[in-house]
């Protein structure tokens, strides 16, 4: 749209900025004052009722950072991202794949994998333990028949696998459909033209899918990351964090951390250190995935 | 095949859930108990628990009513603003902005979780449907912006310039041209953003206690006093999941698009 006159563009100007305005002074009071507020804490003593009674320097930094359990739980939340994640990426693109390359009921199967993407994820962590529990569990059930016992949800390990499972349920889904999207999007003879070149289906995924697709999984593996650092629900809903401490994602300690204990000081270091952890895993990642592109 | 394998992987939770919401008690401790009237006496005895209860009850109003409110809040707020970013010039970058406004979702929100919460406090907004609502409106607010601003860009141009020779202003080109003509984005839009709210646990679980609990912080709850009871979680369950989910099939094919913030053209 050209302005013609002064009026006119006076008139847009004043039009595009109280069209953005309210948004970004929104989210300027919602979101930059919380964080500084999050890094003043941090550095406090706080006391419930009291609020703050001084400042402590790095005090609270220093009693995060010797904590084993922060440790514990920051590695546990990459364990869970680093097995949830690929396993998401490979299935939801492979089924991606096996959908464009000719599958009759297109749609209904589109269907059925999509469903789980806006389950609730406290829900299916809570429907997780009756999948799960040795005590008439189905899976359990399942497995017992053909005699393999695992004791899920007692043990650190089934616990954090039990949720990754249960994460893998709902968010390949995400990736399927993403990859759905990028696959379709490439016209039918470009297909033809590079079927011509490989001479089974193996091939044609590994030199003709994934290409095609990559940059749109770099984007779903990024998205993924981003989102499944931030997990709680699920594994919360599932193992409230046990046996013990030793399925405590992040997030989940980090909120018993502040709502239980009312340790605000603590808790915002928590956090602040988290936000800076999370920041050097997600760029460290994403310019080595662009270097791998380029 | 491979197709087939994998859709019985995804029903299965599903189908588990429906099955034990038509239990007794009783027969929840015997999982082989899969067909109805041959293996088991099906009863609508945990619907009506459930559904009598008169804190699941509230707890399905609060979050009817938070997930509707968020969702309007968002669209008020962030439709303009992308449409903003989309057709106009700024002194910086439009991408750069979109990019700031993506960037915060990159942030774990539990490092907020003190601030909000002594925002809350001090604005006698704990336990309130509105502070939640103000809470998910930043969250997805975000969200909301980058994928409408990607979504404006494709309404022609040439629709609009003809409206404003015929003399409309630029609110109502905005209002009774590129909204219409960007309904689609704006209804999928509206559904992820619902679906977030409806599903959000850590702050309705930090910030509620009673009367504004939602679904996920009722879950929970009871999940740690009531302990598990197969039947009554199937219900649980099924209410909790069926809104969204049910909204999502009919965006089905522009959901790529809307989930990967437009990197997707679907």
């Amino acid at each position: 749209m050209e302005p013609t006159n002064k009026a006119q563009v006076k008139g847009e100007r004043a039009f595009k900025y109280a069209m953005l305005g309210p948004a970004v002074l929104w989210v300027i009071a919602f979101t930059f004052f919380p964080i500084f507020s999050a890094i003043r804490y941090s550095f406090a003593n706080y006391v419930l009722g009291r609020g703050v009674t001084g400042y402590v320097g790095f005090k609270n930094y220093l009693m995060v950072l010797t904590d084993g359990g922060f440790w514990h739980s920051f590695f546990i939340t990459l364990v869970y991202v680093g097995i949830s994640v690929p396993i998401e990426v490979c299935v939801g693109f492979l089924l991606a794949w096996i959908i464009t390359v000719g599958l009759p009921g297109k749609g209904i199967f589109r269907s059925i994998f999509t469903a789980p993407l806006f389950t609730m994820e406290v829900a299916i962590g809570y429907l997780g333990v009756t999948l799960f529990t040795s005590e008439g569990g189905l899976v359990s059930a399942l497995l017992g028949t053909i005699g393999i016992h695992i004791p899920w949800l007692a043990t650190a390990e089934g616990g954090l696998a039990a949720a990754i499972l249960l994460d893998v349920w709902q968010w390949t889904p995400f990736v399927f459909l993403m990859a759905l999207a990028a696959l379709g999007s490439i016209p039918d003879e470009i297909y033809d033209a590079a079927m011509l070149e490989v001479s089974n289906h193996w091939q044609a995924l590994w030199h003709v899918g994934l290409p095609l697709a990559w940059p749109v999984l770099t984007v779903a593996i990024l998205l993924r990351l981003i989102e499944g650092l931030k997990s709680f629900g699920l594994p919360f809903a599932l193992t409230s964090g046990g046996p013990g401490t030793s399925t405590q994602l992040f997030s989940i300690m980090n909120y018993l951390t502040t709502i239980q204990f009312f340790d605000f000081g603590r808790g915002s270091a928590m956090g602040i250190l988290y936000l800076i952890m999370v920041s050097v895993v997600i760029t460290v990642f994403f310019q080595q995935m662009r270097r791998r592109i380029e | 095949m491979i197709a087939i394998v994998a859709s019985i992987w995804v029903l299965i939770p599903f189908f588990w859930a429906i099955i034990n919401s038509f239990k007794t008690f009783e027969a929840t401790f015997s999982a082989a108990a899969i067909i109805p009237f041959l293996n088991f006496q099906p009863t609508l005895d945990s619907w009506k628990e459930v559904l009598g209860d008169p804190q699941s009850l509230n707890s399905l109003l609060s979050s009817a009513i938070v997930a509707v409110g968020t969702t309007l809040l968002v669209l008020l707020l962030g439709t303009p603003a992308a449409y903003s970013l989309a057709r106009y010039e700024f002194p910086w970058q439009s991408k750069d902005i979109a990019l700031w406004f993506l960037s915060q979702r990159v942030m774990p929100p539990v490092v907020v979780l003190v601030p909000f919460y002594i925002i809350m406090v001090q604005l006698r907004l704990i336990d309130t449907w509105s502070g939640l609502i103000l809470l998910y409106s930043t969250f997805n607010l975000a969200f909301c912006v980058v994928i409408m601003r990607d979504i404006f860009r494709d309404v022609s141009k040439d629709v609009e310039e003809a409206a404003r020779i015929e003399g409309a202003n630029l609110w109502q080109i905005f209002w009774m041209i590129a909204l219409p003509l960007s309904l689609d984005g704006l209804i999928v839009t509206a559904i992820i953003v619902f679906a977030f709210s409806w599903n959000e646990a850590l702050f309705a679980s930090a910030l509620t206690s009673q009367h504004a609990s939602t679904l996920p912080a009722f879950i929970l709850a009871s999940r740690s006093t009531r302990g598990v009871n197969f039947n009554t979680a199937a219900v649980n369950t099924i209410i909790a999941i069926a809104p969204p989910v049910i909204m999502s099939f009919f965006v089905q094919r522009y959901l790529a698009r809307g989930l990967s913030f437009g990197a997707v053209k679907g």
